[in-house]
């Protein structure tokens, strides 16, 4: 053994110290401002939350049939959890603690990462808990496991582990909550690796409380034929970042991204995706969509990269966008690099208010004006959650996304 | 049923109608015919409220309303129906759900209770069948992927199911091939009835052979030229639009 955990923690510490916080002068946080977190946090706003007691019941998914691992203000609370058998599932500060060598990999923090950033350094060197999961092959856990973070404001960094055996099957709801006025900040690193065939459905909710900041961070990487999918909702949370690097490693892999932002107010959202394409015959679907009201903001920044030898790839992105408010804002920022001739990539942006020809086709049909633009809103944001498989995911993104958008008066007469 | 008087419309201060006269009684059906850019697309969409028109002069009154200050929903609950020449497509809202919010709202703007879910299927499953509409369709996203001609078939579908008293056709015998406009004609002849009227715009004699008109009008230069009987689409597709200007300016 060359170096300890706790010489991985000591570098990524001096690198934190040294990197400091982005800022908007650099270009991958060109349009997210993270000053307003030291403002709202306080100059230590690194320093993790007390241990709290929060019943994690309240943010149940209704009618989710699944397990659960449950986190509060970042520390795995076991009593409150429901463990699968037959899968490894450990919380990380066991791990630390009963076999440190094996977190070194996990924990390491690499400044020239992709995407990566002083709050990257700061999740290697502070990461204190988080799930660590491992499916051996060939087996499916047969319900889906439900991590719920859950805080009552204050500070967490949170890292995690995903590992998906050779044909294995899992499926995950990473799931971000709270209900407070304090502010804070979730710092999370979810780090998801595929064996060949192997296959994983994440969902990753993002409902913090409406003064928390998150900062997020998914790392995939992809062995031959295996398949991810990921469905990334952003409904709270002040100022929300989160970067989602997909890596295609080898032929036959595929990767689909789905991502919903429903922001209203002042509420700050920011998608970086990257997906490389390293091997030949491999798929890539990204579909991203943001319905924007208030003063609220968005940016997305989708960058995929087809390798040298990535021949065959096949690939499509778009993003699409809905401004309800004169006031809200997107910056949205496709980015293709393509380094072979013998690939399929198709791209698309659109940004703009409800569609006039289709306002007055539903008009034109006895609708009236205000269910007209009920129906035009909902349909355009549920068209990404359509991509979800599990109904009962759906139905509470559903009634949590369009409660908070005054523009959908009938909910429940849309959800029919 | 509709009496348009002396109507003037502009699009981006461009005259398009110039004083257009016309009255249509209940269980009429009238063609309206015309070259490329004389007006005839703007005035069902004037009728039916579309934004973008500025009535300058004139007036059009709908069973002894004011049409003009009707929004387009009340229009579509007074009973007008507009079969769009281009179809719009919306993904993410389910035809059914359309054409029940469509139904209900006019039910209920007619103090009439709202229709159940199994009461509407019924009806709307009946009259699929009259334009050979595929089940699947009623589920699927409004024209989300539809063909040019089951876009046309959706639009007298949806003409079926909401039974107007004045259904404007705005070339929807256009792009159909001869088994689609078989289907679409006896789609609208089956609605024919004495309450109800029809106002077909279009290009071309052929979609008349299939729905006999009663009356032919000839609009030209935003004004109606001439008007006759069914014979007059046969004399227009002989010869040309030409004569008519020739014999309206003489």
């Amino acid at each position: 053994m060359s170096v300890s955990l706790q010489t991985v923690r000591d570098q990524a510490w001096l690198a934190f110290e040294a990197r400091g916080l982005p800022t908007t002068r650099d270009e991958d946080w060109k349009y997210t401002d993270l000053s307003r977190i030291s403002a709202l946090l306080g100059e230590q706003w690194w320093q993790a939350a007390a241990a709290t007691e929060i019943d994690a019941a309240a943010f149940a998914i209704p009618n989710l049939d699944a397990y659960h691992m449950i986190f509060v203000n970042g520390r795995f609370d076991a009593e409150a959890s429901d463990l699968p058998a037959g899968i490894t599932v450990s919380s990380l500060a066991g791990l630390i603690q009963d076999e440190p060598d094996k977190t070194i990999e996990l924990m390491a923090y690499h400044a020239d990462a992709a995407l990566s950033s002083g709050l990257t350094a700061a999740n290697s060197a502070l990461a204190s808990d988080g799930a660590c999961i491992c499916i051996a092959a060939n087996t499916r856990l047969d319900k889906p496991l439900h991590i719920l973070h859950v805080n009552d404001g204050g500070t967490s960094h949170l890292r995690s582990s995903i590992e998906v055996g050779q044909h294995a099957e899992l499926e995950i709801i990473e799931h971000f909550a709270g209900n407070h006025d304090a502010s804070g900040l979730t710092n999370s690193v979810t780090a998801i690796r595929l064996a060949a065939g192997g296959r994983c459905t994440h969902y990753r909710l993002q409902l913090e409380a409406v003064k928390q900041c998150h900062n997020g961070r998914v790392e995939v990487k992809q062995s031959r034929d295996s398949a991810y999918v990921l469905h990334a909702v952003e409904l709270g949370a002040l100022l929300s970042r989160t970067d989602v690097i997909s890596k295609l490693d080898e032929q036959g892999a595929s990767c689909e991204l789905n991502g919903l932002f429903v922001a209203s107010n002042r509420q700050h959202v920011d998608h970086h995706t990257r997906i490389e394409h390293n091997a030949p015959h491999c798929v890539s679907r990204e579909h991203y969509r943001s319905v924007l009201d208030g003063r609220a903001h968005g940016v997305f920044n989708g960058k995929i990269i087809v390798g040298k030898g990535a021949v065959k790839t096949d690939s499509a992105q778009s993003n699409a966008n809905l401004l309800l408010s004169d006031k809200a804002e997107i910056d949205t920022k496709p980015e293709l690099e393509i380094y072979n001739d013998d690939v399929k990539c198709a791209h698309g942006v659109t940004i703009g208010q409800l569609d006039k020809n289709q306002l007055f086709y539903l008009k034109s049909r006895g609708i009236s004006e205000e269910e007209a633009k009920q129906m035009l809103t909902f349909a355009f944001a549920d068209e990404i959650l359509a991509k979800m498989g599990s109904q009962p995911v759906r139905r509470f993104i559903e009634r949590a996304a369009f409660a908070k958008l005054p523009i959908i008066t009938d909910l429940e007469g849309m959800l029919v | 049923m509709i009496e348009i008087k002396d109507l003037h419309a502009s699009v981006d201060g461009k005259a398009i109608l110039k004083g257009i006269n016309l009255t249509i009684g209940a269980g009429e059906v009238h063609a309206i015919m015309g070259p490329n850019g004389s007006g005839k697309s703007t005035l069902s969409n004037i009728i039916a409220g579309r934004d973008g028109y500025t009535v300058t002069k004139g007036s059009i009154t709908y069973k002894g309303k004011n049409l003009l200050e009707m929004s387009p929903e009340q229009r579509s609950w007074e009973g007008i129906f507009l079969a769009f020449q281009y179809p719009v497509e919306i993904p993410g809202v389910n035809n059914t759900y359309l054409l029940k919010a469509g139904v209900n709202a006019k039910r209920k703007h007619q103090g009439l209770q709202e229709l159940d879910a199994i009461e509407f299927l019924q009806i709307v499953r009946e009259k699929a069948k009259l334009v050979e509409l595929d089940q699947s369709f009623l589920s699927r996203g409004v024209n989300e992927g539809f063909s040019g001609g089951e876009k046309k078939r959706n639009e007298i579908f949806q003409m079926a199911v909401l039974e107007p008293s004045l259904a404007l056709l705005d070339e929807t015998d256009s792009g159909l091939d001869i088994d689609a406009l078989r289907i679409v004609a006896n789609g609208v002849n089956h609605l024919r009835s004495k309450d109800r009227s029809v106002v077909m715009v279009t290009h071309y004699q052929r979609l008349l052979d299939y729905i006999q008109p009663d009356v032919v009008h000839v609009l030209m230069d935003g004004k109606i030229l001439k008007t006759g009987g069914k014979d007059l689409a046969l004399e227009l597709e002989e010869r040309g639009y030409d004569w008519v200007r020739q014999e309206a300016a003489a």
